[in-house]
């Protein structure tokens, strides 16, 4: 019989403190980029400026914001742990399950983010002006 | 001095073994348990009903008032469609159509579709969850009597001919200008039900946070409160943005103050940002909701788990976030550039991914489950048919080129009742037949339900694909008449005669929802076999909610724990007793729901109507220009809401621990992140930051969208008073903390000067504010309007913070708030950061920022 305040995967439950925040990391990188790159356009178009240099801009900020979203990916896909135990589901009510599901969780969401991140860069690519 | 003991925590065994919840309860303890539950969770009997606060009874008043919403802005709907059955008809005159189009859009959105999904997650959510009652119930009752005084305030309008007519997105400068009180009656009468949405949004984020039975980690959780946690989140981040919009717009009403006025460098096209910003999250908040009820229902018809549980949590969250992102494909016609409109095309592009995944994974369930046909699932697959053909469309209008075209037409009126239809509608009465048992304990006819169901999809379908072809032939959104020669007859007459259907099959519904069912006897407890624990109900209908919060080690624990609701039943699990007869719910830590503490909530009440009226007055009165009033309804409103508090809220237990069930005892009494209250205002005042950066952002949308912003030769903010606000704030705020600090050591005395101290520094900074600006004309330009506006916004959260600082002071003073027990100190420092930030955001956008303009 456990003791409820003896904590027996206490070191993995301080590591999970900011899951549920973590899973959301992926999504909130392509709100940063979209904000960003919405506000520079707003700008430049506005007051003049470069659309050239706009354009390289929103490419550089594409690609950090892309190779950050990978980064995490790959974390949250260490952390599904697919490979090893192949189990799509985590259902069971145990601290594993629940590791590795938010892994998963925030494995997709890293991928749908990479797809949006690279749709919303599109634009700057193909369009070559404000008008 | 010395340091007080920290608060207990939990002790006992946990989780439970299996040898400890087969341990048999005797039955003297049982009746006693359900005895004190009974007497505890009593349900207001006669006229004192309507003080009850439980969320069974306010969710099904909550539902039924929003039900009752949507169909009388169905009958305006129908007027509508009467009016433009053939050419040059002159049923309506141009005028009440106005009314009517703009009072049908409103009245949908604000006051059905989205208090229906706060209906239905009061309602449900707990019983989801195996609680008693959501975290704080008479905010929840709260809420629903502003709802209903609001929405009968509004809809009321109509009545008397001086509803709003410049449709339901108010576009200015048509809004501004227009004559009589229908935009005030629109903005002031919404913005109190969006505050009341908000209140709501926060009590579900809670529930679905904090609120969960031992055991339930968030990998095993309901996938509707996964939905309940994205949308509640969505609420806080669209919702403000348009309160803030309607702060600005209702200053420009009264007091011409011109935020959109180009004349005097306003700009009517930040309106449409701030109400798109809200209004693209908006039907998302409406959709995944009703999903979610979709994604209840699918399991139980296929008898198997949901297949890619994680995915669907994937599209919900992903859904929430990119809908962020697509407000400005309702502005792809105002001139904005090329390649800002590709961001938001891309966007729009990129949210149907999401959307499409959990379809799919509907689709994937019912594949691979023994799939038993029932009602619900016939309205869930009119509903996947229906959002589908919509979603496509709206795939199309996402293109910028094709969107300019079908811009204003009727094109985007059938596309956008087939998301909502599908989205929104169908899944609710699919939820409806679903949970009614659960709702009502008797069952609708499945005769009359399939009856409701082939006429409301017929007649959809023949009001609604017509339209598209309307559309495409030209006919413009909200023209009350149109000649013959336009050759639009035929399809319109169509559409009328569909509507008309439509609306038949929503009288059999209504018929069948509310005919009485006496003789139909008690009902079986779990009719359709779900796994989930909303069906371990009583039925006979208990108030208590469970008989006792279950240990919950799966994701359906219905079919997975066979002894689950007998072991409930028999009062074998937390929580199976109420010896002081108090309503009581146990709070569970946030990702593995390990039992924290017992929260006690609160009881049937009359403040909160109270409460409810006096805010009324305060909204309603000033559409009339009336101030005074309303100013002493809104001093009235706040002396009911810190009366609830200080009777009912954060008050130090009797007995610090309680016996919990199964060798756990728990505390009574928490402070800080472990407690409901504290979580509860950090929620909040994310939605307030919200609205507060919308303000910010209209400052630097100016500046980018105006030339002259600020004026070469304008006068600007006295930096002297703008840096002793932001001095005296930022000691208001220090001497709060200090005073939670010293406290919480045990130096009470020390804690009430600094809390003497807080809310003086606070009045000074208020006034230094105030006096900063004083000298600027808001009437003469958008610049000092704006920095008016700034100093307002923040001139009032000062305001309530002095309040919050003074009913800390008064806690210490008699014994509210002591060492250990200062959950309200902490919150009202938690509420003094962000007032913080306000105050050092504020003084540099009013001090600093218009030097640095270029």
């Amino acid at each position: 019989m456990t003791k409820i305040n003896e904590n027996e995967d206490a070191h993995e439950f301080r590591s999970e403190a900011v899951s549920l925040w973590r899973i959301t990391f992926g999504p909130l990188i392509w709100a940063v980029h979209f904000a960003a790159s919405y506000a520079a356009t707003a700008l430049i178009c506005a007051k003049g400026g470069a659309v050239e240099g706009l354009r390289l801009g929103i490419g550089i900020g594409t690609g950090v914001a892309l190779v950050a979203i990978a980064w995490l990916g790959w974390q949250a896909w260490r952390q599904w742990d697919l490979l090893c135990d192949r189990d799509w589901e985590n259902d069971q009510g145990t601290g594993e399950d629940r590791h590795q599901f938010l892994g998963h969780a925030a494995f997709l969401l890293a991928v749908v983010s990479f797809i949006g991140v690279s749709y919303v860069a599109l634009p700057a690519l193909l369009i070559g002006t404000c008008r | 001095m010395t340091r007080p003991a920290p608060l207990p925590v939990a002790e006992g065994p946990y989780p439970p073994t299996e040898e400890m919840l087969s341990e048999p309860v005797s039955s003297e303890d049982q009746d006693r348990g359900k005895a004190e539950l009974r007497a505890a969770w009593k349900t207001p009997q006669g006229w004192r009903y309507i003080s009850a606060v439980n969320n069974t009874e306010v969710g099904v008043w909550y539902s039924l008032t929003a039900f009752g919403f949507m169909l009388l802005a169905g009958l305006l709907a129908l007027a509508m469609r009467v009016q433009l059955a053939f050419p040059d008809m002159t049923f309506l005159d141009a005028d009440r159509f106005n009314q009517f189009f703009t009072m049908h859009g409103s009245a949908m959105m604000f006051l059905f579709a989205v208090p229906m999904f706060e209906a239905i997650s009061i309602l449900l959510l707990p019983a989801f969850l195996g609680a008693r009652d959501m975290p704080f119930p008479r905010l929840s009752a709260y809420g629903y009597w502003c709802f209903l005084i609001g929405g009968c305030f509004v809809m009321g309008s109509l009545l008397f001919d001086a509803g709003p007519k410049a449709g339901w997105f108010m576009y200015p400068p048509l809004a501004t200008e227009e004559e009589g009180i229908g935009p005030d009656i629109w903005l002031l009468g919404l913005s109190f039900i969006e505050v009341a949405s908000i209140a709501a949004a926060v009590e579900l984020i809670v529930g679905a946070l904090k609120c969960r039975p031992p055991g339930m980690r968030v990998n095993i959780m309901p996938l509707y409160a996964w939905y309940v946690m994205v949308v509640g989140g969505m609420i806080l981040f669209a919702f403000p943005p348009l309160i803030a919009g309607d702060f600005l717009f209702e200053l420009q009403r009264s007091f011409d103050w011109p935020f959109f006025d180009p004349e005097r460098g306003g700009d009517p096209i930040l309106w449409q940002h701030l109400f798109w910003i809200f209004g693209h999250p908006e039907v998302y908040i409406v959709f995944l909701p009703s999903i979610a009820i979709a994604a209840m229902i699918v399991p139980t018809v296929a008898r198997r788990p949901i297949v890619g549980y994680s995915w669907i949590v994937l599209s919900a969250v992903g859904t929430g976030f990119l809908s962020f992102g697509l407000w400005v494909h309702h502005m792809f016609t105002t001139g904005l550039p090329q390649i800002s409109l590709g961001f938001f095309s891309a966007a729009s592009e990129a949210v149907v991914i999401p959307t499409g995944i959990q379809l799919f994974a509907f689709v994937a369930t019912l594949m691979v489950g023994r799939v038993r046909m029932s009602l619900p699932m016939l309205w869930i697959a009119g509903a996947l048919a229906i959002f589908v053909a919509g979603g496509l469309t709206g795939v199309m209008l996402a293109i910028v080129p094709f969107n300019w075209q079908a811009h204003d037409t009727y094109f985007i009126v059938a596309h956008l009742h087939y998301t909502l239809f599908g989205g929104m509608v169908f899944p609710v009465i699919a939820g409806v037949y679903y949970f009614y048992p659960f709702i009502a304990k008797k069952l609708l006819s499945e005769r009359l339900g399939r009856w409701a169901f082939w006429l409301i999809f017929t007649g959809f379908n023949v009001t609604f694909l017509p339209m598209h072809l309307t559309g495409l032939m030209g006919m413009p959104r909200r023209i009350f008449t149109y000649p013959e020669s336009s050759g639009w007859g035929t399809l319109n007459l169509i559409s009328t005669i569909g509507a008309f259907v439509v609306a038949a099959g929503f009288a059999v519904f209504l018929y069948d929802l509310l005919r009485p069912k006496s003789r139909q006897g008690q009902i079986p407890r779990n009719p359709w076999d779900a796994g989930t624990l909303e069906f371990s109900h009583d039925v006979p209908e208990e108030a208590w909610g469970v008989r006792s919060v279950p240990y919950v080690t799966s994701r359906y624990p219905l079919w997975d724990q066979p002894k689950l609701v007998e072991r409930m039943d028999a009062g074998r699990y937390y929580l199976t007793d109420s010896p002081d007869h108090q309503r009581e719910t146990i709070v569970t830590s946030v990702i593995d729901a390990k039992p924290i503490y017992v929260q006690r909530v609160t009881g049937p009440a009359w403040i909160t109507i109270w409460a409810a009226i006096f805010t009324g007055g305060a909204f309603i009165f000033p559409t009339f220009h009336i101030y005074k009033p309303a100013i002493v309804c809104g001093a009235f409103a706040i002396v009911c809401v810190l009366y609830w508090l200080w009777t009912s809220t954060a008050r130090p237990p009797k007995d610090e621990m309680r016996e919990a069930g199964l060798g756990l005892r728990l505390p009574t009494y928490m402070s800080g992140p472990d407690s409901v209250g504290w979580w509860g205002m950090w929620i909040t005042m994310l939605g307030d930051a919200t609205a507060f950066a919308s303000i910010v952002f209209g400052f630097f949308f100016y500046w980018t969208a105006r030339p002259d912003f600020p004026p070469a030769d304008a006068d600007h903010a006295i930096g002297v008073w703008v840096a002793a606000a932001a001095l005296l704030g930022v000691l208001a705020w220090a001497a709060t903390v200090l005073a939670r600090e010293v406290n919480r050591r045990g130096n009470v005395m020390l804690a009430r000067l600094a809390l003497v101290l807080a809310p003086l520094s606070a009045a000074a900074a208020a006034g230094a504010a105030w006096l900063a600006v004083r000298d600027l004309d808001p009437v003469s330009h958008v610049y000092p309007a704006i920095l008016w506006a700034l100093m307002v916004w923040l001139v009032v959260h000062l305001c309530a913070g002095i309040v919050m600082q003074c009913y800390c002071l008064a806690g210490s003073l008699f014994g509210k708030v002591t060492p250990r027990h200062d959950a309200d100190l902490r919150n009202v420092t938690l509420y003094w950061h962000f007032v913080a930030l306000k105050v050092l955001v504020t003084a540099a956008v009013l001090g600093l920022v218009p030097g640095w303009l270029p």
